[in-house]
């Protein structure tokens, strides 16, 4: 790394232009993506190749008969030498074929890219809600100056990380949905107005822990801007409220915020896992449960490859998202 | 230690804090070793009607079949917590042993290929990769652990490498080498001491996550499985009675929930004692 930022450091001295020094820093964070997916990919092709004995034998049972077994061998391609059982997996994951489901006689592809739009729905909302609520917490704490606020501050959000969101779903159905019945549990319909009325809940057991999470590395570094010099200049300049809200202390503050924010997306992937068993969603975390346990090998593998990507994917945006924000970011 | 000592200690910065996570942790501990030893009731012993209430001979009530729920509650402690504390003691060990090694290397090629296995390990939700991972091993509290094993240490290897690469270029390692230390001495005596006190505190947090993801995993039925008694398993049985009968949820629930609390307390106050705030 260090390597790298003194390549650029010397091209900047050549007197090249911003713009170029940003094309090559993305196309070196670009490169290092395409290095982590690669071996995103090799997780995921060794995962199957990791169970106990024979994947084939495993999920058919001992009494099996031997054809079965061999068929079966055949058909998750396990009938070739390691190398080529890779390069198959990897050239059919170019063609966007990831085998067919075990369960069902459907595409692994097809299973996923219906469930999919479920999970990004509810993520999407998850963060929308967290955004609007952590931002102006952790501007109001870290302006407000008082020792009696962020202790409080710091004591809940502690607290509210730590809290399993599971059992907090739990809750939540007790009292919104059989209490009042205002979050309807069955029947989910994936058209937009009408599926906020089945998301707000998980979104907001979601929002609970992404809160107290963003909120806190959001109050450090404004905390930490707060005591830069051009605050001080702002103030004396007498710039106006909105903008200096934007330009001298949230656009500074956001770059350690929006990198974290890209990894929590990830992280949400798997806690969705969760959300969508307890709130019956269609999404790919129900898809995940009910094909590891039917040991549905193609499909845990495909679904298993898609989350990495998708991580790897947020956070290069992520990183982007930040030096956008920041130019002062190194990654 | 005289009590007008630990007075001066507790008013320290965020010692006060600590001390409620430890002293709340130290109880749910001992909860757990005392109500096995000598509670009446065992954890699958089928003693009273069923969805008795809270109260009375049984104080946290019964369940669907009838079991004792505050016998259930506290047997859990050592398989969530036990299992929990190996889940992050194998891959500190293994995690800071291998950043270490990493930061010190000198061969590049090792770097690049161990660090972007770990980056590619990393990139996988610890949850998505359990999950995943437990289709091929099998349910149960044992997979968890070999999982655990198997991917949580990338992440104490990223830290334990950053600040081994930090610390290798400080003067006392420097004076070690000119002083003719083994390189086996310097690892050990100065080098992983400074590193370990970083990966120890990510290991405090990362024991409040892995707590919850043993008690998730189980609530899915993908780690300890009924008639275990596991919070996780314990909350996922009681969903389905949790109208009438909420206490064969909550109180296995608030166990959790104390537990990582607890914990949570523990780095709050550690991150304010070291002026983090």
């Amino acid at each position: 790394m260090n390597t790298v930022n003194e390549k650029v450091n010397k091209t900047a001295e050549k007197g090249v232009d911003n713009r170029k020094v940003f094309a090559y820093r993305v196309g070196i964070r670009f490169i290092r993506s395409i290095a982590v997916a690669f071996w995103v990919t090799v997780i995921a092709f060794t995962l199957i190749r990791l169970a106990p004995g024979d994947p084939a034998q495993a999920r058919l049972g001992a009494a099996a008969e031997p054809e079965a077994v061999e068929a079966l061998r055949k058909q998750l391609g396990l009938d070739v030498n390691p190398l080529e059982q890779f390069f198959n997996f990897f050239r059919g994951l170019i063609k966007g074929d990831m085998g067919i489901s075990l369960q069902f006689d459907r595409e692994v592809t097809d299973i996923i890219f219906t469930a999919l739009p479920v999970t990004l729905w509810l993520i999407g909302f998850s963060v929308l809600i967290s955004i609007f609520v952590a931002i102006p917490i952790a501007l109001f704490v870290a302006t407000s100056n008082n020792v009696l606020i962020a202790y409080i501050f710091r004591s809940t959000t502690a607290i509210s990380i730590a809290l399993p969101n599971f059992f907090i779903a739990l809750l939540g159905i007790l009292i919104f949905s059989i209490r009042y019945n205002w979050a309807p549990l069955l029947g989910y319909t994936p058209s937009f107005p009408e599926n906020l009325k089945y998301l707000w809940l998980p979104a907001l057991v979601n929002a609970t822990t992404l809160v107290a999470i963003l909120s806190r590395v959001l109050y450090s570094s404004i905390s930490d801007t707060l005591k830069e010099e051009f605050v001080e200049t702002g103030v004396i300049r007498g710039i106006k409220r909105p903008r200096f809200f934007w330009f001298y202390i949230l656009k500074p503050s956001l770059a350690p915020t929006v990198v974290l924010l890209s990894y929590i997306m990830g992280v949400m992937l798997g806690t969705t896992i969760i959300m969508e068993s307890i709130f019956a969603l269609p999404g790919i975390g129900t898809e995940l449960i009910t094909a590891v346990i039917s040991r549905d090998y193609p499909t845990v593998q495909g679904i298993t490859f898609i989350f990495g990507i998708i991580v790897v994917f947020f956070s290069f945006f992520g990183d982007l998202m930040a030096y956008w924000l920041d130019r002062r970011v190194k990654f | 230690m005289s009590i007008k000592k630990f007075r001066r200690w507790l008013d320290e910065p965020g010692n006060s804090v600590i001390f409620t996570g430890f002293s709340m942790f130290v109880a749910i501990v001992l909860a757990g070793i005392l109500v096995p030893l000598f509670y009446k009731y065992g954890p699958n012993d089928f003693v009273g009607m069923p969805f008795e209430r809270p109260g009375g001979e049984f104080l946290f009530g019964t369940d669907q079949l009838g079991r004792d729920i505050l016998s259930r509650t506290f047997h859990s402690v050592y398989r969530d917590l036990g299992v929990a504390f190996l889940g992050v003691s194998i891959p500190f060990v293994v995690g800071t042993f291998i950043g270490i090694i990493l930061g010190l290397s000198k061969s590049k090629k090792i770097i690049a290929v161990i660090s972007s296995v770990i980056d590619g390990i990393n990139a996988f939700p610890l949850l998505i990769l359990a999950v995943a991972l437990i289709a091929f091993l099998g349910p149960g509290l044992g997979s968890v652990v070999i999982i655990l094993a198997l991917t949580n240490w990338a992440r104490y290897a990223r830290i334990a490498r950053t600040k081994a690469v930090v610390v290798s270029q400080q003067n006392y390692i420097e004076a070690a080498y000119t002083l003719g230390y083994p390189r086996r001495r310097i690892i050990r005596k100065h080098v992983s001491p400074n590193v370990s006190s970083e990966t120890i505190a990510y290991a405090l947090s990362d024991f409040i996550l892995v707590i919850l993801l043993i008690a998730g995993l189980s609530f899915l039925g993908l780690a300890a499985t009924p008639p275990t008694a596991e919070w996780g398993a314990m909350i996922s049985e009681g969903r389905t009675y949790i109208i009438n009968a909420p206490w064969i949820t909550l109180f296995p629930g608030a166990a959790l929930c104390w537990s990582a609390i607890s914990l949570a307390f523990i780095v709050e106050g550690i991150s304010r004692r070291e002026g983090k705030v």
